[in-house]
């Protein structure tokens, strides 16, 4: 999309003609229209962004008043709190492991569906069908394939022969089981691979293929550059959506068994909003929030910086 | 298209004829169903163990070694799930939350997008980068002060929290893509519009809502997807089950409550309810499903 829009061409153009009616109401217009976004911005992102940073710096109930000590929530953080490092951990291993699974399998299926076969369709709407369903309908319906006793996966192994599992029942096995229920909806991934793929110019592919190039020099050295922006986008996305996870956790494990799959955002929630009996600790949790926040931050600016790396920009295009 | 595509467009009457033409591309087609029929399985086979599961009897389910198929159809699953956990109550909250929400969020990104891209203001620019800065800040950081301000105005407990952002412009994802979609729109349309006499509501109303018709309906699905899918947020403002939507309640139905092992045959028969909406509107408006996400996809090409 060209972000020199051509109504901004016509807007100059006219008020060159002396109609300056026209832009005082296209203002006053402007002003109403994005009102509500404008207030949305500034109640549900500008204020409680202000607002959790301060709370992070507090002791705080939700009932007395927060009582500022400083630094001193995140001093428990790193040093006294048995549960911070392994939840750290826990966040870590499942981004490590579900990211790159999730951008290799999403890549590979997207060029798998962006063949023409009959039947393509049916398996393009099929892959992305889990995205579509509740997140606890299916995160409930995978915990229940993942019972050793009768589940369905263990069933399957079993008949065919092979090693069953424990799942989500074994401090080893839990996260992998946990990252295995995320992948079902790798679909998501592939759609916007997909997208991509389909915006690769054709004549790339026909050069290069009367050049005599070889499947693997064609993903390389077109696929690749040409996909690579949107990589960049999903890198990112994936990434700060995963350092997020609570649902699959939440449902599946719990955090369990140990601190196995007890993920950053499982511990904010528990110090927060914990269960009925004890007291919430609001300010701790802010500071969780502020130390997931800036990880979130630098993964974006990371990324971001050494995208110039391997990524491809066509200059003509700007 | 890719190379591979280009290779494979041969009629796809190409699996059967004999395969003594073209050998490599007839073993390529058939691993490629070999892979694609993998695919599907591993999709749909969870699905259908979950409708089996729905069918068998309450004490079938724990059967040792499990059978694939129920012994006897158990229908009445289908009748008694739903009741155990007063499912047409949840039901009815989940379609008014995410009915409510769907309008505003779609309604107010819209608005949002037509003034960023067709009307010149000050700050235009600036809006237009918050807005889109706003996609990637993570939604935890909000939850805690949100949540005492909720409480502090007596809206703890009531649906206001998971309406009410969306009437103020709640997904910014919705603004950015409303705003492409209305720039693609060419601008002769409003000059003739205003030449007509007619205001930038009216233009707005009866000129680009029509227009903009495919943004819109891609925008409701991904809206009524993301509300009737949340569970952090009714989970978190709601507390009194009777005000829970389907997710809060469908999730606590498998909670163990004080030792008693929850009732997976009910649960599975209930769960493929609670599926059912966003499945019917996923099968009758596919194309706006791809279309949305495609939007992302190709929009940050350049």
């Amino acid at each position: 999309m060209n972000s020199v829009s051509p109504g901004g061409f016509t807007t100059k153009r006219r008020s060159r003609g002396g109609m300056s009616r026209n832009a005082g109401s296209d203002v006053r217009a402007a002003y109403l229209f994005i009102a509500p976004a404008v207030i949305g911005f500034l109640v549900f992102v500008g204020y409680p962004l202000i607002r959790s940073f301060y709370l992070a710096l507090t002791k705080y109930n939700g009932l007395t008043d927060p009582v500022f000590v400083g630094l001193g929530n995140f001093r428990r953080l790193f040093t006294t709190d048995p549960a911070f490092w392994p939840a750290l951990r826990a966040t870590g291993y499942l981004v490590l492991l579900y990211v790159p699974l999730s951008l290799i399998l999403g890549l590979a299926l997207a060029m798998f569906c962006n063949q023409r076969f009959a039947g393509v369709r049916i398996v393009r709407t099929l892959a992305y069908l889990p995205v579509v369903l509740p997140a606890v309908a299916t995160i409930t319906l995978w915990k229940f394939m993942l019972d050793p006793q009768v589940g369905l996966l263990n069933t399957i192994l079993d008949r065919l022969g092979l090693p069953t599992s424990l799942w989500l029942q074994s401090s080893s096995t839990s996260m992998p089981s946990v990252v295995l229920v995320m992948l079902w909806g790798v679909g998501g991934t592939m759609i916007i691979f997909l997208a991509a793929l389909q915006a690769v110019p054709t004549e790339l592919y026909e050069a290069a293929r009367v050049d005599g190039a070889g499947p693997w020099s064609v993903f390389f050295r077109i696929t690749m550059p040409m996909i690579s922006p949107i990589m960049l986008l999903q890198v990112i996305l994936q990434t700060t959506a995963a350092l997020q996870t609570f649902n699959q956790p939440k449902i599946l494990t719990n955090g369990g068994p140990g601190f196995s799959t007890k993920v950053l955002m499982l511990s904010i929630y528990e110090n927060g909003f914990p269960t009925l009996g004890r007291i919430p600790q609001l300010g701790y949790a802010s500071a969780q929030v502020w130390v997931l926040f800036v990880i979130i931050i630098a993964v974006i600016a990371l990324t971001a910086k050494f995208s110039s790396l391997w990524t491809y920009s066509d200059s003509t295009s700007d | 298209m890719t190379a591979l595509q280009t290779e494979a467009a041969l009629p796809d009457t190409v699996q059967a004829v004999p395969p003594a033409k073209k050998k490599p591309r007839v073993i390529g087609t058939t691993a490629w169903y070999v892979v694609a029929l993998f695919i599907c399985a591993v999709m749909v086979v969870p699905l259908l163990w979950m409708i089996t599961i729905g069918l068998k009897s309450r004490t079938a389910v724990f059967d040792i070694p499990p059978k694939l198929l129920p012994h006897e159809w158990t229908w009445s699953n289908f009748i008694n799930g739903p009741k155990a956990i007063h499912f047409p109550k949840l039901l009815l909250n989940s379609f008014v939350i995410t009915g409510l929400s769907v309008i505003g969020g779609v309604l107010t990104a819209m608005m949002a997008g037509y003034a960023l891209a067709r009307l010149r203001f000050p700050g235009r620019k600036t809006w237009f980068y918050l807005f889109v800065g706003s996609m990637l800040l993570p939604g935890v950081v909000g939850l805690i002060p949100l949540f005492q301000m909720y409480k502090s105005i007596g809206w703890y407990d009531t649906w206001l929290p998971l309406i009410v952002p969306a009437f103020l412009g709640g997904n910014p994802l919705f603004i950015f893509l409303a705003r492409q979609y209305f720039l693609a729109i060419p601008y002769s349309i409003d000059e003739a519009a205003k030449i007509d006499g007619a205001g930038h509501l009216r233009i707005f109303v009866s000129v680009m809502l029509p227009l903009t018709r495919p943004a819109w309906l891609t925008m409701a699905i991904l809206a009524f997807q993301a509300s009737w899918n949340d569970y952090l947020n009714p989970l978190v403002y709601l507390y009194s089950s009777g005000k829970w939507p389907l997710s809060v309640g469908m999730a606590s139905f498998i909670s163990p409550f004080a030792g008693k092992t929850p009732d997976w045959s009910y649960y599975m028969a209930t769960n493929l309810l609670y599926m059912l909406p966003p499945l019917i509107i996923f099968f009758a408006a596919q194309r706006y499903f791809i279309q949305g996400l495609g939007a992302l996809g190709s929009t940050n090409q350049k």
